[in-house]
């Protein structure tokens, strides 16, 4: 299946088998997006989320967070176990703003 | 609610089993969880469960979850469903919203109790519907009953897959093929037997090509693997499927770990990036703990283990129980989770787990 | 082994299990047969027969071996494996005919006196078999216990059945 380079180095075009592929679906980034995010030095999965989006959306990465990491050491050469999942912000899950804003917190005092 | 000795998030196995010990020794105990309904995954397992006597062995996971709610009920611990925890904070703060109110809760300790997510594979045609996750289809099947589809193609044969296959044909759906890419099941032969008795071809060396439909999954082309993984072409087939079910295994849900700031460590038969934890479930920052399947994707059955382990621990740190009789009921948990993390399939486990402890003392 | 790559046993695998009873003490009279293969921690079989036929020991893990002397085939332990792997075979219930006593959970049961396939571990259909008795206590625990008759040369094949005109078993 493995097609192409594995690093993506100096590389701007490489063929790749099903570009117009999903690989984060709640924000509708495909492979070929990905595969350029990488090749244009994206590392990570923050730096690929940076450049492409994949792992903003509403699940926030718990999808497509996995299938970045596998495209990142299938590409880069990293170890996949090694490569972290996208920094974890808050709200780990979505609640809506003014939920958000109307925070009670009497524990200072 | 805005302190409490010990917050629980997570009212699976785990999470229950922690609120059981401490709670009945006297900590102050509050179990949050994001659902309705509290048990976590043993809700949707309507199969009986193996271990021993111990373990409640025979009964179904759906009756175990039961009684460790009873349980529960009985130890004075308070368990608020339909409470997201969103967030982690430096001084062990919890953001909670709960009735639509957002508010921290400050807790002396912390048990991450949060479970797994499960892992998908991308193909050509993975986002049709119809394509769907194990849990979800368990959920549909087992909780809502209703049925997903009525040909089904399943991908992975780990316990997951061979046990949702089972439970796809109790409730009428024809499950085509289940595929899985190793040379051989990866779950229980047991399982595995059950379903190949129903007329369930079991193709290992397969895997999915892509699926394809109008607006909804119709047909899913299998291919063959060679023994190193690469497609064997021209061994393309095509079935007509309307389900195409993904259990291609669990990773740890600890988003709420990594934001918290705990050391994470790869190890592999756990399921990946896990933190690390020593023999009380403490991770490495103090007063926080994990249990379950966020320390390493197990079972059930381990999981009411290590759940019991950290509310021990955490009973003892507090002051509700000597070191003695701590010891004498950390005694008892371990040689049953020794029991459990035996044979040809838990001797992997323990082996992993022992790295995991042991990688927490390094710096 | 096959059982690890196709989900059911080569004869030679089923031949080594403990929980297998000797060919000669199958033509005896009922007896459990036990297909319990890997190690796993699991024991509800040892405990649901009164008969003390079925031994784990000191570990779980240890794969149930059994004492055919102690064993009357009463069918007690099937629907407390979880792994629904134990059956009771006779032989001698008449000349050509054997039974098979096996573990079921699939809606509609199907009822005493009926004709239905005979499937083997593999899901093929071998034989027909004629439903004995179709049992559902409370303490089963809604796995169901049928017996049916088969001919005697498929009461070592037949392990799970098909209602005729439904698509599984
Ligand atoms: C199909 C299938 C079959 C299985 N069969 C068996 C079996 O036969 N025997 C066996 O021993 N095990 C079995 N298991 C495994 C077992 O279900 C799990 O190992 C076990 O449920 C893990 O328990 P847990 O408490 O760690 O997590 P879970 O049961 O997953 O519970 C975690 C809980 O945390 C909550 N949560 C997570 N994040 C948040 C948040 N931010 N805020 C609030 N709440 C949150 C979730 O809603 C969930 O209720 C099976 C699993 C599956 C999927
Ligand atoms: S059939 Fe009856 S006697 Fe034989 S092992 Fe099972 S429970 Fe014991
Ligand atoms: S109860 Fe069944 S699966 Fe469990 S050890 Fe006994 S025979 Fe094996
Ligand atoms: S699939 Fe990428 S954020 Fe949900």
């Amino acid at each position: 299946m493995d097609k192409h380079p594995r690093t993506y180095e100096g590389k701007t075009e490489i063929k790749i088998e099903h570009p117009d592929m999903i690989i984060c679906r709640c924000e509708e980034v495909t492979l070929a997006q990905i595969i350029e995010a990488i090749s244009e030095g994206a590392r990570t999965v923050d730096e690929v989320k940076r450049r492409t989006r994949a792992g903003m959306g509403l699940c926030q990465g718990r999808t497509c967070s996995r299938l970045v990491r596998h495209l990142l050491a299938q590409h880069t050469g990293q170890n996949f176990h090694q490569i972290p999942p996208m920094t974890a912000r808050v709200p780990v899950r979505p609640i809506a703003l003014e939920v958000l804003a109307s925070l009670e917190d009497d524990t200072n005092g | 609610m805005n302190h409490v000795e010990l917050a629980i998030i997570g009212a699976g196995p785990a999470g229950l089993s922690a609120a059981i010990e401490a709670a009945s020794v006297g900590v102050q105990t509050i179990v949050f969880d994001e659902n309705q309904q509290a048990g976590g995954q043993l809700f949707k397992q309507i199969h009986k469960f193996f271990g021993s006597r111990a373990h409640q062995a025979g009964a179904r996971g759906i009756d175990i979850g039961k009684n460790l709610l009873g349980q529960v009920a009985a130890s004075g611990a308070e368990i608020k469903l339909d409470t997201v925890v969103w967030g982690i904070f430096e001084g062990n703060k919890v953001g909670v919203v709960t009735n639509g109110r957002n508010v921290i809760c400050k807790a002396d300790r912390i048990l991450l109790a949060t479970g797994a997510s499960e892992n998908v594979l991308a193909f050509p045609g993975w986002t049709l519907p119809g394509v769907m996750g194990a849990g979800a289809i368990q959920t549909m099947v087992n909780v809502h009953r209703v049925l997903p589809g009525k040909r089904v193609l399943m991908i992975g044969s780990g316990n997951v897959g061979l046990i949702v296959s089972y439970q796809l044909l109790q409730a009428g759906a024809e499950v085509v093929a289940l595929v899985e890419a190793m040379d051989r099941i990866g779950g229980y032969a047991v399982h595995a037997s059950k379903i190949k008795r129903a007329g369930t071809p079991i193709l290992i060396r397969h895997t999915i090509k892509e699926a394809v439909g109008n607006g909804k999954v119709e047909q899913a082309t299998i291919v063959q693997l060679n023994d190193n993984g690469n497609v064997i072409e021209g061994t393309e087939r095509t079935l007509d499927v309307d389900v195409i079910c993904m259990a291609c295994g669990l990773s740890p849900l600890a988003e709420l770990a990594w934001l918290a700031g705990c050391r994470f460590t790869d190890v592999a038969p756990l399921g990946g990036l896990l933190p690390v934890h020593d023999d009380n479930m403490q991770t490495s920052l103090p007063g926080m703990y994990v249990a379950g399947d966020i320390a390493g994707i197990e079972e059930a059955s381990t999981a009411i283990e290590e759940g019991r382990l950290a509310g021990i621990a955490i009973a003892e740190s507090l002051g509700y129980l000597t070191t003695t009789d701590a010891t004498v009921k950390k005694q008892a948990v371990n040689d049953r989770s020794e029991q459990l993390r035996d044979g040809p399939f838990g001797i992997t486990r323990r082996e992993a787990k022992e790295t995991l402890i042991r990688r927490s003392l390094e710096t | 082994m096959t059982l690890i790559k196709d989900g059911y046993f080569s004869q030679t695998e089923l031949a080594q299990l403990p929980g297998m009873p000797s060919r000669e003490r199958l033509h005896e009279g009922p007896c459990v047969v036990i297909e319990c293969a890997q190690q796993i921690p699991c024991d509800p079989c040892e405990a649901a027969c009164h008969e003390g036929a079925i031994e784990i020991g000191d570990s779980i893990i240890n794969l149930p071996k059994l004492d055919p002397s102690k064993c009357g085939g009463c069918g007690l332990c099937i629907a407390a494996c979880p792994g629904q792997c134990l059956f009771v075979v006779d032989m001698t219930y008449s000349d050509t005919e054997g039974t098979v006593q096996f573990p079921y959970e699939f809606l509609p049961y199907p009822q005493k006196g009926d004709t239905v396939h005979g499937l083997n571990r593999g899901g093929d259909i071998v034989c027909d078999a004629e439903v004995l008795k179709v049992l559902h206590p409370k303490k089963f625990d809604h796995t169901a216990v049928i017996t049916v008759s088969v001919p005697k040369e498929y009461a070592m094949e037949v392990r799970t059945i098909k209602i005729k005109g439904n698509h599984h078993g």
